[in-house]
């Protein structure tokens, strides 16, 4: 059995025009290619690779060049960027704003992390320690203005990052793996708080129409901080917080599945929502199981999984892909 | 028994849908188009979007925990040799499964569900194999193939095609290991010769019409024909596998036999895939090349470093910038065929996706910038980055 490429089914049977195969064919047979992705690839590495380079350069110089020079330096370059960024970014808009020249992203990010190269720098210059927490404030709130005026996600990703790492969260899948998420005892407490109260914010403006294509980041890192909270409290074995907890994931997943299928139609929302909602459901059986019956949770894992596969394999109709 | 498990009439009325919603959202044709386009094609196939198809293949995971435990409680005090046995049995069971009732009943295709179940099949099935021969390893190699291939093949899994190519390569290279003396230093040259065999295998067959839903499957063993044949000439690679598998002596001022000629493919193998790739409008061949290229800066580096890495970081850092400003002001017209914007929109691309990996391998670790007293200025972290993103 042999098939051709889809254009050329399509032209057979008549449902595109011969203009449209043509434009087609020429794309999908590798006569017109998009190097769209490849070019982008190179200048994220560039700039990576070049603001690290820069950075070690003037931190290993610092007694040749002297501290002041280097610090103008970068601050220097660091203005260049957000005066370039500004000038190309005409206004403020409560909608999406599109970027208006292919270099734009990337030389925000530039100026972005020359700007935490700077304030790190005064920091290590003037030996502020006192103030880190203040810093990290002050990055947050420059970052979160420079998203919302100028309309990028990327830069509103690290705004979010640097307001948690504000109230001591950091968010990263390194730290999450070697456990140290939330360094502290009663961190996690901060994090359902913090998770529940960005959130809230987020749907707020969204309401409001204030950048309402942010409000999926924020939902994300939110949904998360929130999940990994209360699973922290579930597990600490500590009385009355893991009963506080197991309620409070199961209201949050219940919460996220109602927001992803109703709201926000996302899958991936849905996805926490039935994955944190199904470790806390289990969770609560451990106190039902008694010990001695292993076999049971055998069973369990067996029905309720198995009846969730065909529960979704019934009702796929619901679970097409949208249009 | 048919080559493919699906029904192929209804697979290929999936692929047409999935290829004209894309020409759809990228505009190249009109949304009544589509909506006729979606009346001449129906297909029942049951193949849900990424996020469900994670969530059944967790699902499907923890089932099958439960399904093993239950069936493996009453044979637990069976003797070793028909744990094996009963191993294969099950694995067979399942592959049974997957075809008459996940695929042939129920219709599914790349549902999350049928992954799971052929990697516990497959995974199984191998297992019994090997524990039966008690580590033959020929003999395991040649079984782990054939099951890989077939999974692959029969039910068009990229995961198994992976597992398949690196099973043979590891197959090719402990062969010659084995025998020994001049074999083994011919290993580098037995890979480049195979691998650019199954390279135009791969090539010349991905546009066969007959191979056309397989073409995937024949594009992931193109890449890996491709890196493989640089690897087999790489001077790093080829020189540390010298000394630590096949524990060969190098003293000072002494170098691997045939330094020469691979020092020479480390540099020509990338240079020459961009050349072909760049003539020939291959994309895999410049993608490839680009990559193949930094890992030889990085054995170039590695060997002859003169200690300066922010020097290397920011000279990297301007090259790169300066070919991608170039290229992306050179390509604003249409040249040769190729185009800085982008043709159709591709699926796993999303604004969202892209802000969450720049925080992560930016911006993660923030509060590290403020309290190692600025030891990592900038984007310190930037490189321990990788693995992010698992979420999308």
């Amino acid at each position: 059995m042999s098939f051709q490429p889809t254009y050329k089914q399509l032209f057979d049977k008549q449902l595109v025009d011969e203009k449209q195969f043509q434009q087609l064919e020429a794309i999908e047979s590798g006569k017109l290619i998009s190097v769209f992705y490849e070019l982008r690839t190179l200048l994220y590495l560039g700039v990576l690779l070049l603001s690290t380079g820069i950075g070690i350069l003037i931190y290993e110089n610092i007694g040749s060049i002297g501290h002041i020079v280097s610090v103008i330096l970068i601050a220097a370059l660091c203005v260049i960027c957000f005066v370039y960024t500004f000038k190309k970014q005409e206004g403020y808009s409560r909608a999406k704003l599109n970027s208006p020249s292919p270099y734009f992203d990337y030389v925000l990010l530039l100026g972005c992390l020359l700007f935490i190269s700077v304030l790190g720098y005064l920091q290590f210059l003037f030996n502020i320690l006192e103030y880190v927490e203040a810093m990290t404030l002050v990055t947050a709130v420059f970052f979160f203005f420079i998203a919302y005026r100028l309309d990028h996600l990327g830069v509103l990703s690290l705004a979010i990052t640097a307001f948690a790492s504000f109230w001591g969260l950091s968010i990263s899948f390194q730290n999450w793996y070697s456990s140290d998420v939330f360094a502290s005892n009663n961190l996690y407490i901060i994090a359902i708080v913090f998770g529940l109260a960005l959130a809230c914010t987020s749907l707020i403006l969204e309401r409001r129409n204030i950048k309402a294509h942010f409000t999926f980041s924020y939902i994300n890192y939110c949904s998360l901080l929130f999940f990994v909270g209360t699973d922290i409290g579930l597990f600490s074995m500590r009385g009355s917080t893991v009963w506080i907890c197991v309620l409070l994931q199961l209201a949050g997943a219940g919460a996220i599945i109602y927001y992803a299928k109703n709201i926000a139609k996302s899958f991936l929302f849905l996805v926490y929502g039935v994955v944190f909602g199904y470790i806390a459901f289990s969770y609560l059986l451990t106190i039902i199981i008694p010990s001695g019956a292993e076999i049971l949770w055998a069973y369990y894992l067996l029905l309720s999984c198995g009846g969730f596969i065909f529960f979704i394999i019934k009702y796929r109709n619901y679970f097409k892909r949208e249009e | 028994m048919k080559i493919c498990a699906y029904n192929i009439d209804s697979l290929n009325n999936l692929n047409v849908l999935r290829k004209a919603k894309q020409y759809c959202k990228s505009g190249m044709i009109t949304k009544e188009q589509w909506t006729n386009i979606q009346a001449a094609y129906k297909s029942d196939s049951f193949s849900p979007n990424i996020f469900i198809r994670i969530l059944l293949f967790i699902a499907a995971f923890v089932a099958l925990c439960g399904v093993t435990a239950l069936l493996a409680i009453p044979f637990i005090s069976i003797v070793e040799d028909a744990i094996f046995i009963l191993c294969i049995l099950y694995g067979i069971g399942s592959f049974v499964l997957l075809d008459l009732i996940f695929v042939k009943k129920l219709k599914n295709y790349k549902s999350g569900v049928t992954e799971m179940l052929l990697y516990h099949s497959v995974g199984f099935t191998i297992g019994g194999f090997i524990g039966m021969t008690d580590g033959n390893i020929p003999f395991s190699f040649i079984v782990s193939f054939l099951v890989l291939s077939v999974a692959a093949i029969r039910y068009i899994d990229f995961v198994t095609t992976v597992a398949a190519i690196l099973t043979a390569a590891s197959f090719l290279f402990y062969i010659l290991a084995e025998i020994g003396g001049w074999a083994e230093k011919l290993i580098p040259f037995a890979f480049i010769v195979f691998f650019l065999g199954t390279y135009f295998i791969a090539k010349k067959n991905k546009k066969k019409s007959e191979l056309y839903l397989w073409r995937n499957c024949l594009e992931i063993l193109e890449v890996f024909s491709l890196l493989f044949i640089y690897i087999g000439g790489n001077y790093l690679v080829v020189r540390e596998l010298s000394v630590q598998m096949m524990n060969m002596m190098l003293e000072a001022g002494h170098d691997i036999p045939f330094a020469i000629v691979f020092y020479s493919l480390t540099v020509l193998v990338p240079v020459v895939y961009i050349f072909l790739g760049v003539r020939n409008k291959d994309i895999t061949l410049i993608r490839i090349g680009v990559i193949a290229l930094f890992f030889t800066v990085f054995t170039f580096k590695y060997y002859y470093s003169l200690g300066h890495p922010e020097i290397t970081f920011t000279i990297g850092g301007l090259i790169l910038t300066g070919v991608a400003i170039y290229l992306l002001n050179y390509l604003k017209i249409i040249r040769n065929g190729y185009t800085r914007e982008q043709l159709i929109a591709e699926k796993w691309t999303s604004l969202n996706a892209e802000a969450f990996i720049i925080s992560q391998t930016m911006g993660g670790n923030q509060h590290h910038v403020h309290t190692d007293k600025g030891v990592e200025f900038g984007g310190g972290g930037g490189f321990d980055g990788g693995g992010a993103g698992r979420d999308f």
